[in-house]
């Protein structure tokens, strides 16, 4: 046996980008935050060669995690073809040499930005969320230092004044889409942007959520099979968007969210956000066999466990 | 060009990136090496910015990036954080480095003496309009006069030796060992209040514009801290490491380094008063940045900073690459948080989901 037999290949970067002391601090940290769900588990964060505010954050859990046996799916606002997804995912490929899909159900690690899929994940698959905002707090308490401490007392009161004051004020909260939720009864977790209709799928979810921030250097995680609960008040609860009456164009698909697309004359078409669903919704209407995953939402928008949304939408 | 609802994204990304190299013409040795050579103060502030002292990576980076300065310093950044850390270098002393301009504001003479040294501060800020006409403009030749000592006493000693500054140093770092042992900014993330070593760091790598703009904003009056330049450096610097196995110190080459003190009274709030020192150093050579950033280190260590001088408030804000990154990112499309938002708009206009409870309790 030869030296040169044994030694890999020499290469330009490590397998996956990040040497390996960067992913061991990574999984460390994430072994951490799964232990600890919902609390901010501040790590080193490396530069990596896309812009802060871009995935990265995502992108270094995602690539401390990808095993040359995953299958990767990359979706931007639920688009698998929107360029910043499609420039993450040629990243991993590139790096990895893994197979890549937009298949929900084919992935075994979805990387995402504002969206969760529609198709139910399964404890074999992993999530990583991108998240701009890593504390919820900042919109009542700009110092991250301070927050810290907040998180530490379990202190939340002034998100709850600004839900009230929200509705005295405007008769609506306002938060739109990152909407605080309650994880395992004790931290309180930005979601990352998700729309509100995508919150209650992180509730008993099967599957492991990992959210990171790369610029703020803070991850976190709702393990599966966790109780995450949007903030709410008994008489006036969380409402998901109302998207009532909404189809999709093509394939005329309910109770999915759906991207608004303004028309001339002051109109709106609908298309599903979730463009791998929706690309096999298409297949499908041309007679070929296609698998289709159960949804979290069914076709008038009930949520599968029943109950957990008081509010109607 | 497609953006996102178009199929193709791959596709899109190759020929905008395309169209880019057309508009900016082609990477040639020569530029780079042009760039290299007579942008100094420029590759300078990517390296410094960029933390990674690489003249010609800088000036591949600035060459790559059509000179966008903050595409630049990711370029590097990026790059450092593949590269494994082999050693720890010696601390730099500021007594044995290199001097070539060395000048305080505190005093008409100081201990070593004021050295000018290579500077454009009193030059008359006029266009050489002539150099557009000639293939080169010659500059009068300096001839060598007095040989310029190896090294400067630090004005500090001689406040110090007076009872000026407060008196103990704090215990300085000498071996690569303890170079080894110090907080890392890199290897771990900041947590306010940061180490010293750490705001250090984090103001070395800062923006220099962000820092412009806070130290300005203090110079203002906004937390005014009324400072005095107490010595500002531009230097030479040897890069010492210890042969792994002999220990044996030797150079692995030299960088440009600089450094600016300013000291002042009162703001330490201690009776009778003393001076505070603020410090701050970089690699490159970049006298505006230090001369804010030393300021910011005084301001940022008050007992009740300005709000925009705290230091989790300077730090944060003045990291180049996390601020142009999520700067542009508001550029990526955000159509699934605005429709979340319009819905919210939708229901407040049309009443409320407040308003059947509200009508109970008005009934």
């Amino acid at each position: 046996m030869k030296l040169e037999e044994l030694a890999f290949a020499r290469q330009d970067y490590a397998y996956a980008f990040l040497d390996e002391f960067a992913k061991r601090e990574l999984r460390r940290k994430i072994l951490k935050a799964i232990a600890i769900p919902g609390y901010q588990v501040p790590y080193a964060s490396r530069e990596v060669p896309m812009a802060r505010g871009w995935g990265t954050g995502g992108l270094q859990v995602s690539l401390a995690l990808i095993g040359q046996s995953d299958t990767v799916k990359v979706i931007d606002q639920g688009d698998d073809d929107s360029v910043n997804a499609a420039n993450l995912r040629r990243f991993i490929a590139r790096m990895t040499g893994v197979k890549t899909t937009t298949d929900t159900l084919a992935a075994s690690l979805i990387q995402s930005r504002h969206r969760i899929p529609e198709e139910m994940l399964n404890e074999r698959q992993v999530l990583v969320l991108q998240v701009p905002m890593p504390e919820i707090l900042s919109s009542v308490q700009p110092s991250y230092a301070l927050a810290r401490e907040m998180h530490s007392d379990g202190d939340y009161a002034l998100l709850w004044l600004g839900l009230y004051e929200d509705l005295v004020k405007y008769r609506e909260v306002s938060y739109g889409a990152d909407y605080p939720v309650l994880v395992n009864g004790r931290y309180v977790m930005a979601p990352s942007p998700i729309p509100r209709f995508d919150t209650p799928k992180l509730h008993q979810a099967a599957h492991l959520t990992l959210l990171s921030a790369g610029r703020e250097k803070r991850l976190y995680a709702v393990p599966p099979y966790t109780n995450v609960y949007p903030l709410e008040f008994e008489d006036v609860p969380f409402q998901i968007e109302d998207q009532r009456g909404w189809v999709d164009a093509s394939t005329g698909a309910t109770g999915k969210f759906m991207s608004e697309i303004p028309q001339d004359g002051g109109s709106s078409s609908y298309q599903l956000s979730d463009t791998g669903l929706k690309q096999k919704l298409e297949r499908q209407m041309t007679g070929e066999q296609v698998e289709i995953g159960a949804t979290y939402f069914d076709d008038d928008t009930n949520f599968y466990i029943a109950g957990f949304l008081k509010g109607s939408s | 060009m497609a953006y996102v609802a178009a199929r193709g994204g791959e596709q899109a990304i190759q020929n905008s990136e395309g169209l880019y190299r057309i508009l900016n013409g082609d990477l040639t040795r020569q530029n780079i090496r042009a760039i290299e050579q007579h942008m100094p103060y420029l590759v300078d502030r990517v390296m410094g910015e960029g933390s990674l002292y690489a003249p010609e990576l800088a000036a591949l980076a600035l060459a790559q990036t059509g000179g966008d300065l903050y595409e630049a310093v990711l370029l590097l950044r990026a790059y450092r954080s593949t590269q494994p850390r082999l050693f720890y270098a010696l601390p730099i002393s500021s007594e044995k480095t290199i001097v070539v301009r060395r000048i305080s504001a505190a005093f008409k003479d100081i201990p070593g003496g004021q050295i000018l040294g290579p500077t454009l501060d009193y030059s008359h800020r006029v266009l050489k309009l002539e150099a557009l006409e000639t293939d080169s403009i010659q500059e009068p030749k300096l001839e060598t006069k007095n040989p310029a000592p190896s090294s400067y006493p630090k004005l500090t000693d001689w406040q110090r030796e007076v009872g000026l500054l407060a008196g103990e140093l704090e215990p300085v770092v000498q071996t690569s060992r303890e170079v080894a042992a110090l907080p890392d900014i890199t290897r771990e993330p900041p947590v306010y209040p940061a180490p010293r070593a750490q705001r250090l760091q984090a103001l070395a790598r800062a923006d220099t514009g962000g820092i412009l703009t806070l130290g300005y904003s203090n110079m203002r009056g906004y937390g005014g801290i009324h400072p005095t330049v107490n010595e500002v450096r531009l230097a030479y610097a040897e890069v010492q490491l210890e042969h792994p196995i002999t220990g044996a110190v030797f150079s692995a080459g030299r960088v440009r380094v600089s450094s600016a003190e300013v000291v002042t009274p009162f703001s330490s709030g201690k009776t009778p008063p003393e001076l505070s020192l603020g410090f701050a150093a970089c690699l490159g050579w970049n006298e505006t940045k230090l001369i804010a950033a030393s300021m910011l280190d005084i301001a940022m260590s008050l007992p009740n900073p300005h709000p925009a001088h705290s230091e989790e408030f300077v730090l944060s804000h003045t990291e180049p690459v996390e601020a142009s990154g999520f700067c542009i990112h508001y550029k990526l499309p955000h159509y699934v948080t605005f429709s979340s938002d319009l819905d919210r708009v939708r229901k407040a206009q049309a009443g409320g989901s407040l308003q059947p409870e509200l009508e109970e309790v008005t009934a």
